[in-house]
């Protein structure tokens, strides 16, 4: 019960006194449902306009305060944490003490699952939490309901098992298996085997945009439309084998570590990567996202755990030691695993300074493969050596689901629809970008100078010319007529290239008009017949 | 009092005059002066051109005095105001008198008069005089008073004709009358002699009225100005009356919705209501209306129900005979719907054709018993046959014969076999010409029953030798035919001819084939004879048919047995061409034993476990040149043993290492215990599990191992060479300046000069560029980052390409952008209005033009929104709905 009268002290605590505090606290709230400021008004010169976008700033806050109060009044449950009390430590607390307190249900998530003979297992869960698939290494797939904790299916592949990834909902999922990927339904049969992306290391799903990419041993990073089955990148990232690679839940970004201690970010769209960056001095071992795309966490070889700000691509802070894996939880949480130690940082203060929260030591000799927190549960998934095991993390997940977003309780009907709503929302490929709020802006454009602006520097150019003083010169070269031919001569020089550059640009326009022109002035029988001309 | 006016007026008057005079005979030795002066001759000449300058000249004079008005003037010469009496005032007078005043400068008033008296008598004639006494007669008569108060009066009247008065009447200017004193008659004059009339009084009282209230009545203004002010004053009244809209239309336009569906009536809302407007109109609705409406129906209504009833009285025994009706039809349908089923559930093809036959019988027997029915059914026929030339509906033209042929008509059932034959029959049989038909009616007949044509294999076969030999004679023909080259027109042209021709090897190398084909045929016809299968023979369509299925069934088994080669070695083919790697034989084997073990894997788990191992351990016993570590894994057997012995298995693990590697691999490790170590140590200040150990589980490869050891080393400056590389592609250096060998070398002045300077200056101008272009990077500043400048192609067209209208400044519109107006991102409260279009109008509704309404023009639209339900509620209560006229539909 420790958790839930903390949760409840915390409640009380958290409780607002006044109607200020209240009204504060929604403002808080507003402030986040309205994005950002509003533009300033009164620099518009258009009244109309100024009139039209004041009524839309008004609405706008409107919307932005029906928000906050829903979501200050209408949230069912609040999220908790641990805290301690006098000289107690967060960290101290063990999982059986936990398992003390909280109530049936909650200890149920706490359990070992040991399988030694199928190798080191990797996870991976639904968007709602609510399915678990595992891998593990000697070809071992499964896939548990973890509400009842049911085993749906199980099967073995006899072949060597690197990544399982979940698509968009429970019924298929892929493994990246010794020589190609394959897909699987729920009932274990092999839908697809994806040849092309050859031994794949690490797998990831882009949900919103319905990629599978992949990372292989030849270090080609991949895109896969899982609707269609098409191919979107291919590319070479240059950089050696790696299997680190994770997608910034915010952007879809995928981004790979790799052994030269660079992180690379790529969107499918493009060969060369977004974002290069060094990282770590050593190799990366383990890159995580935070759900809100701001905050990456990775981790080196060279024994440190950094945090980096991605907007502003700058370190926020260095840990001291090493992990192999790292996950973010939904409310913020990272989770590292080393060897069979798991450490859990909490952003105490909302400063994005972490600092201890939680430890776990597993068994000795187990070794952590893979943590991944589940979704809309406070209890973190840990694929090791041995099998696969679950604590208990007070706060790590979401307190409240949205039905829209994921569904732990979904119907099959509700499933279905769900589907096909996410299949006609789904996002092309080129929305992927570094910033997608930038998508609907003003295309940004390598400034072409306005034609004022040429004139003005041709302009300059020729007083320049002008006002250049000559040498003097001896022997008739000195004479008048020679000095104003020469300062002609200067002027002609400098105007040239503008003007070659204008020609040029005539030139492109003409030649369009003219494949323009041919192709409409002929029937379509005899267009085959047009001479062609030279120039073009 | 009035009196006293006059004369105040009149000295007014006198002083004026004398005034004038004055001015004039000062101002006249002025203008001599000082005008523009011409020599005597040229005016003489320029009057003689035109005398009225002349006039102009003098006249200018009276313009220019202090108290004449233009206008009056002009308008007297011009003649356009007809009160000008053109007789007596003549235009040449007014400078005499004029003179005159001038003359006269000091004389009394009086005097003036009989100066111009005497002028004036000098003209008038006797007939004038005549008049004069006719007139004063009639005065006499009317107002009864002595004729010689008249005779003055009419002197009067004629000295008043005389002056001319250039200016309108008015206080300042009386008239020459009210100067004189009273000499006219009035109102009241004519009034008195009515004295004792009985409507006096009321007519007195009106005129004092009148008298009161008119002042001096001014000259009417031209009409041209007259418009004109009358415009400007009715402009101002409709500007007024505008601008009161003002408020209304500026709020119209300020709202982001205007509402058109509000407070209207759709009309009839009740069946009752859209009844009652019913009025019968035909004949028939008159009738029925008649019926309703009668008046003993309404009648029974008002009052009571029974009497309806006894109106509606039905006998026992119609009753009954409509029920027995019902019930007999009821039965009857029922019977015959039961019939129909039963039939409808018959599958048998022999009832059905029977069925046919019996139908087809009862037709030709209509036929032959009608001549109508006979002509209809050849109509009919002809009609039919018409259609299946111009669509070709039955040549395996549609979709399901289509799909048919293309999935192999081999592949189809007998069933669906059968159905095409006899399509194709029933084309040919519409298709056939008229005369042919004609001739073998009876054959046709015969070819649509089948059991019939069993028999007649033989015959078919006959007829196929015919056909046979018809189309090898056409085809021959086709051949032999010689194709005529044009000389001239389009078909002369050399791509024209060289596609001819083309066409025409096309066609001979058809017609080979086809020949061919037909002796094929015929061979086979021969050879077979009548050895064919029953089923082949049955129509001549079938046969081709069948003779293929039995070829193509045998290729298609070979195909079969080829995949199932194919499918089952596939994989075993890779593993062969890969043979190299031994992981996939391995795995090949595996799959084999795995297939063996099968029954035995499903009964016990371990023993299959066992032979899988088995399996690998006869993998790793093959010479290789790689064994993975994944299989090395596998080989050390169970993993209980590899928890107790880990130091051991890492050892173990890389079995196919050389010495100087497994060196290297130790010392590794030792690095690794060491960093275990200190790991551990850093824990223990925290006060943690010390327990755990840090070895790491898996000991990677040897690859890995030399990239982890040698990967920090430079880390830092290959990045920064990495990203000037990568800054180099995106903004290219300038290229250096090149000398070319020779040029510009001639001399050793030239060659210490160097490059020109205009070569120089252009490459340090594109090397600035550069650097500024660099300084503009996201990742100017960051040292260990580069982001790609690239502009994704793609990407574009999620970005408008220009600013849209109104906006003119980028920012504003990206934030007005910002927040998204989706049912996902708002409450369900906001998305209504944030998504409300500009107009709210439900169809029907008609528009109204707007309707004026008192509006505070600096009312906010929110607060109007409250307003509007308030004023919603009041109405409610009821009001004064006048003066709620509302703007039509809006607000």
């Amino acid at each position: 019960m420790g958790e839930n009268q903390e949760n409840d002290a915390a409640l009380r605590h958290n409780k607002p006194s006044t109607e200020q505090e209240i009204s504060d606290e929604l403002d808080l709230r507003m402030k986040k449902y309205l994005r950002g400021e509003g533009a300033n008004l009164e620099v518009l010169k258009d009244k109309k306009l100024k009139g039209q976008l004041a009524v839309k700033e008004d609405l706008y806050g409107k919307s932005a305060k029906a928000a906050a109060n829903a979501e200050k009044w209408l949230m069912p449950s609040e999220g908790g944490y641990l805290e301690a009390e006098g000289m107690e430590k967060t960290w101290r607390i063990k999982q059986e003490a936990i398992a003390r307190e909280v109530d049936i249900s909650s200890s149920g998530k706490q359990y070992d699952i040991i399988l030694p003979e199928l190798g080191p297992y990797t996870l991976d869960f639904t968007s709602s939490g609510r399915y678990m698939s595992v891998g593990g290494r000697k070809g071992h797939l499964g896939i548990v309901n973890m509400i009842n904790l049911s085993l749906i299916k199980e099967f073995q592949v006899r072949e060597t098992v690197r990544d399982v990834v979940f698509l968009h909902n429970e019924l298929f999922f892929a493994a990246a298996q010794k020589k190609y990927t394959y897909i699987y339904n729920r009932e274990g049969t092999e839908l697809h085997c994806l040849k092309e992306h050859g031994p794949v290391l690490r797998l990831q799903f882009l949900k919103n945009h319905f990629l599978l990419s992949s990372i292989n041993k030849f270090g080609q990073l991949r895109y896969q439309d899982v609707t269609m089955g098409s191919m979107v990148g291919n590319f070479r990232t240059g950089l050696g084998s790696t299997n680190v690679m994770q997608a910034n839940p915010f952007n879809g970004v995928v981004s790979l570590g790799h052994s030269g201690g660079t992180v690379t970010m790529w969107k499918p769209t493009s060969a060369s990567p977004l974002v290069k960056m060094l990282c770590h001095h050593g190799p990366v071992s383990a890159l995580a996202f935070h759900a809100n795309g701001h905050l990456m966490a990775t981790a080196g070889k060279d024994k440190k755990i950094k945090l980096w700000d991605l907007r502003k691509f700058e370190v926020l802070q260095t840990l001291p030691g090493h992990a192999n894996t790292l996950d973010f939880s939904q409310k913020g949480l990272l989770a590292c695993g080393n060897g069979s130690l798991i450490q859990v940082l909490r952003d105490v203060s909302g400063t994005q300074n972490y600092s201890r929260y939680m430890t776990h030591s597993m068994v000795k000799g187990y070794q952590i493969g893979k943590l991944v927190f589940r979704p809309y549960e406070d209890v973190l998934g840990i694929g090791h050596s041995m099998g696969w095991s679950s604590i208990l993390i007070p706060g790590a997940g979401e307190p409240n689901f949205d039905s829209w977003v994921a569904n732990p309780f979904e119907t099959s009907k509700q499933r279905g629809e769900k589907e096909i709503r996410s299949l006609l929302d789904k996002l092309p490929p080129e929305t992927i970008m570094l910033d997608p709020s930038k998508i609907g802006t003003v295309k940004p454009k390598k400034e072409k100078p306005t034609k004022q602006e040429r004139e003005a520097e041709i302009e300059a150019a020729i007083e320049a010319a002008k006002g250049m003083k000559l040498k003097k010169k001896t022997k008739g070269r000195n004479k008048p007529g020679k000095r104003v031919q020469k300062k002609q001569e200067a002027v002609a020089r400098v105007k040239r290239p503008y003007i070659e550059q204008k020609i040029q640009e005539e030139e492109n326009i003409s030649q369009k008009k003219q494949k323009t022109s041919v192709g409409v002035e002929l029937p379509k029988s005899l267009q085959r017949f047009a001479r062609k001309k030279a120039s073009s | 009092m009035a009196e006293n006016k006059r004369k105040e007026k009149e000295r007014d008057e006198g002083n004026r005059r004398r005034q004038k005079s004055k001015n004039k005979q000062k101002r006249n030795p002025q203008q001599k002066k000082r005008g523009p002066h011409l020599p005597s001759s040229l005016q003489k000449q320029l009057d003689r051109l035109n005398p009225t300058t002349s006039f102009d000249s003098l006249d200018s004079d009276h313009d220019n005095d202090f108290y004449e008005y233009e206008e009056e003037r002009a308008e007297e010469e011009s003649k356009k105001n007809k009160r000008y009496d053109p007789a007596s005032v003549p235009d040449d007078i007014s400078p005499q008198i004029e003179d005159e005043n001038v003359q006269s400068d000091d004389e009394s008033e009086d005097a003036d008069y009989i100066g111009t008296k005497r002028n004036e008598n000098v003209p008038s004639d006797d007939s004038g005089e005549e008049d004069d006494e006719r007139h004063a007669r009639m005065l006499q008569a009317i107002t009864g008073m002595p004729s010689e108060a008249f005779q003055d009066k009419m002197k009067k009247l004629k000295k008043d004709t005389v002056f001319p008065e250039l200016h309108p009447e008015s206080e300042y200017n009386p008239s020459q009358d009210v100067v004189d004193g009273d000499a006219h008659i009035t109102i009241e004059d004519l009034l008195n002699p009515l004295h004792e009339e009985p409507g006096y009084a009321k007519l007195r009282k009106r005129m004092q009225q009148i008298e009161k209230s008119a002042g001096p009545t001014h000259v009417p203004l031209s009409k041209a100005i007259q418009a004109k002010v009358e415009r400007k004053a009715a402009y101002e009244i409709s500007k007024k009356d505008v601008t009161k809209w003002q408020p209304i239309i500026q709020r119209n336009r300020e709202a982001p919705t205007i509402f058109f569906d509000q407070n209207v009536d759709i009309g009839f809302s009740t069946v009752g209501a859209i009844a009652s407007e019913f009025e019968p109109r035909t004949e028939f609705e008159k009738n029925i209306s008649a019926i309703v409406y009668d008046d003993k129906v309404m009648e029974a209504h008002k009052n009571d129900g029974s009497k309806l009833l006894e109106m509606n009285k039905i006998s026992i025994e119609d009753e009954k005979d409509r029920q027995n009706l019902n019930a007999k039809i009821r039965s009857y349908l029922f019977y015959h719907e039961k019939r129909a089923k039963r039939i409808k559930k018959i599958h048998s093809r022999v009832y059905h054709r029977l069925l046919k036959k019996d139908r087809l019988k009862a037709k030709i027997s209509q036929i032959q018993m009608d001549p109508e029915a006979a002509k209809e059914d050849a109509l009919k026929e002809e009609r039919q046959r018409a259609e299946e030339r111009m669509t070709l509906r039955h040549k395996n033209n549609n979709r399901w014969a289509k799909r048919i042929f293309k999935r192999g008509l081999n592949s189809q059932d007998e069933g669906t076999r059968a159905a095409i034959c006899e399509q194709l029959q029933r084309h040919d049989e519409l298709t056939r010409k008229m005369h042919s038909m004609k001739g073998s009616s009876s054959s046709s007949e015969h070819t649509s029953d089948e059991d019939e044509d069993e028999n007649s294999a033989g015959s078919d076969q006959d007829r196929a030798y015919k056909l046979l030999g018809k189309a090898k004679e056409k085809t021959m023909e086709v051949l032999e035919e010689e194709d005529e080259v044009p000389e001239s027109g389009v078909f002369s042209l050399p791509f024209m001819r060289r596609e001819m021709e083309k066409r025409k090897e096309a066609a001979v190398e058809e017609a080979n084939l086809a020949f061919q084909e037909y002796e094929d045929s015929l061979k086979k016809l021969e050879n077979s004879g009548g050895l064919e299968d029953p089923k082949a023979a049955s129509t001549s369509g079938r046969r081709v048919f069948g003779t293929a299925k039995g070829q193509i069934s045998d290729t298609t088994n070979k195909v079969k047995s080829d995949n199932c080669y194919g499918g089952s070695d596939s994989e075993d083919d890779f593993g062969t061409g890969k043979s190299g790697n031994i992981e996939n034989e391995g795995n090949d084997l595996l799959h084999k034993d795995i297939s063996k073990n099968s029954i035995v894997a499903q009964e016990d788990t371990h023993s299959h476990q066992e032979s899988v191992f088995k399996n690998i351990d006869e993998i790793v016993k093959n010479p290789g040149p790689k064994t993975t570590y994944e299989v090395s894994i596998l080989v050390s057997d169970t993993w209980k043993k590899a928890k107790t012995k880990n130091e051991d298995r890492t050892i173990k693990k890389p079995p196919k290492l050389t010495g100087p590697v497994k060196q290297d691999i130790k010392d590794t490790e030792k690095e690794f215990e060491e960093d275990s170590d200190t790991d551990s140590e850093g824990q223990m200040v925290d006060g943690i599990l010390s327990s755990v150990s840090k070895v790491p589980y898996e000991l990677p490869s040897q690859e890995e191992l030399v990239r982890q050891v040698f990967a920090g080393d430079d880390v830092e400056d290959d990045f920064e060479k990495n990203k000037q590389e990568i800054l180099n592609e995106e903004n290219p250096e300038p290229e250096k300046p090149l000398s070319l060998p020779g040029w510009g070398q001639w001399t050793d002045i030239q060659q210490k000069k160097g490059l020109p300077s205009w070569v120089l200056k252009k490459h340090e101008d594109a090397q600035k560029k550069r650097a500024e272009a660099l300084k503009k990077r996201k990742d100017a500043q960051l040292k260990n980052v580069i982001i790609s400048e690239k502009i994704d192609k793609k990407a574009e067209k999620l970005h408008t390409k220009s600013l849209p209208f109104p906006f003119t400044s980028k920012e504003v519109f990206e934030q007005s952008m910002r927040v998204p107006i989706g049912p996902e991102f708002n409450p369900a409260t906001a998305i209504g209005p944030l998504n409300r279009p500009e107009v709210v109008k439900r169809p029907g509704v008609i528009i109204k033009p707007v309707e004026f309404k008192e509006v505070n023009p600096h009312e906010k639209q929110g607060q109007r929104g409250g307003d509007k339900r308030k004023f919603k509620k009041n109405k409610d209560n009821g009001g004064n709905p006048m003066k709620r006229a509302k703007l039509g539909g809006k607000s």
